[in-house]
């Protein structure tokens, strides 16, 4: 059960990218503890939305506010929503000249200044929970897909946060290692993560989402409970992308 | 300033004489430059090491020193076989343009033979395939669709092999070519102002590498125009 | 022929007593200008344009011009001025060595400073971004992330712009400096044989460019260690 007290709010957010609107009239409200799963056809805006929750982006209008912090062009802002939110990449983003143990340590020394002994055994029990703890004196590019992503997502956790967001965390993988990622993120949601995550993948909507939201040409259309959303969808917009995914 | 009365002509004429140089030297330079690719790049283990080592001589070797070499050693060579036909005759040597030009399109020839070759191993082959599926030949397929396509890679580092080029046409003056330097030393030693000689040679060059760099950028986006994305 | 061959060898000691020099100009600039070239490159990146164009101007001039030029410039043409002749500066401009290192330093300086550019630019965008996901400031980013990465992609072509340094010392011989051109002028002038005299100059030359390759190449190896392909 979640708490019903918000910690991501968008209010009337617009994003431009030149004269293209990416995002038009964004309202979303997300509770802690929430797993909120965003889908929708390619340049609907789905990845420029959570890209604007970590500031990744600059939202040109509307108010973000997450975990209290109000985003704006302040770097305090900034970095203190950063410190809430954890996000993993389609592309993994490793560092590719640090091991994977340095991978995870990086962050937690430089920013929390947290001496080496803590962040070396904060960063193993990170690698423990997604299961691969004997890869941690290897390089990344030693490592397959897979792995790498929960690495990832490992490097993500070694900071704590109270969000994590995830940018389409399986579209680049090979579908056989497409579950070991998705079987970790639901660990972590049935921990009580509260997590966006941006995806294709409807059998882990269905599972674990609370609510899937919708999103087509920068706005959103719908949002539902999954077994609402999947059965008994009520734009147009989202049948047709239902039923294309869904075809085969 | 006005110690330059006088010597704008010779200053106009000696850029000429640089232009010319450039030109010649350019298309020698793109010559070298494919036949060593293809040297490199063919099956035949002789022409191989032939543009290995040519590649790895005159990219090693100050290019002063082979302006040196070739002007002396050219004279030295063709004296040598004009000898055979007319023993009165000393000394046969190459004009200094001649040589010049020859010396450092072969130096610059020697790193566009890297360029190319990278360019043309650079080729989606799959391209290559399609066309020879659609039944373009061998020679079609080169001239269609290989060439364009390998220069679209080349095209930066060429624009750099160009400017080289320019910039060792200076060096030219060492071995007695009437350019720019040339008369910017003369001038010095009728006017006692090294600096104001130089330093025009200096913008001389400038405004030629600016043209050549501004040339490459707009052949660099026409040859990208299909890759443009629209929204 | 014969002859030819002992020539080439006898004159390779007379040569090799202006090695001293040619290495000297090469260490000298060469480290003078990587740090001229970083301190460059920090300002063209910095995003103040107070920085950025004086930077890229400098880039402009000594790139867009002979080094030739450049080596004339300072050596002939700066005594023209009767200020510099007065001033402390004088003490290093005097000398052809002082005049050969400042310009071999300020031309790769210009060349360096776009090769370690060229690093940072190739550096993936990702890696950034999750550096600023996790929290990392823009300093950190650059110490960490950055950096490291951008030298490995820098090395092939800094190893290009040091063998074009050492090919770019042997223009000093032109204002008077005896490196090993300049001993190899004395000896063609002695002997009236320049063939083979300026064959052995261009055999040492390939040697000392044959070591400083292998020199980068076991570097880049190092710094590659973390690929595997």
């Amino acid at each position: 059960m979640s708490d019903s007290e918000p910690v991501i709010i968008l209010k009337e957010v617009d994003k431009f990218f030149g004269d293209f609107q990416a995002l038009s009239k964004i309202n979303l409200i997300v509770n802690k503890g929430e797993r909120i799963v965003v889908c929708g056809p390619s340049g609907s805006g789905k990845s420029t939305m959570i890209r604007c929750i970590n500031r990744l982006e600059q939202h040109n209008a509307g108010q973000i506010i997450v975990g209290g912090h109000e985003l704006t062009d302040q770097v305090k802002d900034i970095d203190a929503v950063r410190r809430e939110v954890g996000m993993v990449f389609q592309s993994f983003n490793l560092f590719p000249h640090l091991t994977i143990i340095d991978n995870l340590m990086l962050a937690p020394r430089l920013v929390r200044k947290t001496p080496k002994p803590e962040a070396r055994e904060k960063a193993m029990s990170m690698l423990e929970r997604v299961r691969i703890p004997e890869q941690a004196e290897k390089y990344p590019s030693q490592l397959s897909g897979g792995q790498q992503q929960r690495v990832a997502i490992a490097r993500a956790l070694c900071m704590n946060p109270e969000i994590m967001l995830f940018d389409e965390p399986t579209s680049a993988l090979d579908p056989e290692m497409i579950n070991e990622v998705l079987d970790v993120m639901t660990d972590l949601a049935k921990e009580g993560m509260t997590m966006i995550c941006v995806t294709h993948e409807m059998g882990f909507a269905r599972s674990v989402a609370d609510a899937v939201v919708f999103m087509d040409e920068g706005e959103i259309v719908e949002r539902n409970k999954p077994e609402e959303f999947f059965n008994n969808p009520q734009h147009e917009r989202t049948k047709l992308f239902l039923s294309q995914i869904l075809a085969h | 300033m006005e110690a330059l009365t006088g010597w704008w002509d010779e200053f106009f004429w000696g850029s000429v004489v640089v232009v010319e140089v450039f030109f010649v030297a350019l298309i020698l330079m793109v010559l070298f430059g494919l036949l060593g690719a293809a040297a490199k790049l063919s099956d035949n283990k002789l022409a191989q090491k032939i543009a290995s080592g040519y590649t790895i001589v005159f990219r090693g070797t100050p290019e002063i020193l082979v302006l040196l070499l070739f002007y002396f050693g050219s004279a030295i060579a063709l004296t040598s076989i004009a000898q055979i036909f007319d023993p009165e005759i000393k000394y046969v040597d190459i004009p200094p343009f001649w040589a010049g030009s020859f010396a450092i399109a072969l130096i610059v020839g020697s790193y566009a033979t890297e360029t190319f070759r990278g360019a043309f191993q650079g080729v989606d082959p799959g391209q290559v395939e399609a066309a020879r599926a659609l039944g373009l030949s061998n020679f079609k397929t080169f001239i269609y669709i290989k060439t364009p396509a390998m220069w679209r890679l080349a095209l930066p580092p060429f624009g750099n092999h160009m400017l080289s080029l320019i910039k060792d046409t200076a060096l030219i003056s060492v071995i007695g070519l009437e350019e720019t330097v040339f008369i910017a030393e003369q001038a010095t030693g009728t006017t006692g102002e090294p600096f104001t000689m130089f330093f025009l040679v200096g913008l001389i060059y400038l405004l030629f590498s600016t043209i050549i760099t501004l040339s490459v950028m707009v052949l660099e986006k026409y040859s990208n125009k299909h890759l443009e994305v629209s929204n | 022929m014969g002859e030819s061959v002992d020539l080439i060898i006898e004159s390779i000691p007379q040569i090799l007593m202006g090695l001293g020099l040619t290495l000297e100009l090469l260490f000298l600039s060469g480290i003078l200008g990587l740090m001229l070239a970083i301190t460059v490159l920090l300002m063209r990146i910095s995003g103040n344009p107070l920085l950025t164009w004086p930077a890229m101007i400098y880039i402009y001039i000594f790139r867009g011009t002979p080094i030739l030029i450049q080596i004339f410039i300072i050596y002939y043409g700066l005594s023209q001025f009767e200020w510099i002749r007065e001033s402390i500066l004088w003490t290093l401009l005097r000398e052809p060595f002082g005049c050969g290192i400042l310009a071999l330093t300020l031309n790769t300086g210009a060349y360096v400073s776009e090769i370690l550019r060229g690093g940072v630019l190739g550096v993936d965008r990702g890696l950034l971004e999750a550096g600023s996901a996790l929290g990392l400031s823009k300093r950190h980013r650059f110490i960490y992330i950055t950096t490291p990465i951008a030298v490995r992609l820098a090395i092939p072509a800094y190893s290009n712009d040091v063998i074009s340094l050492m090919k770019s010392t042997a223009l000093v011989s032109t204002i008077t400096l005896l490196d090993m051109m300049g001993y190899a002028r004395i000896v063609y002038a002695e002997t009236y044989a320049p063939y083979e005299v300026f064959t052995s100059l261009m055999v040492i030359y390939l040697i000392i460019t044959w070591i400083i390759q292998r020199a980068f190449g076991l570097f880049e190896k190092r710094m590659s260690r973390h690929i595997r392909k």
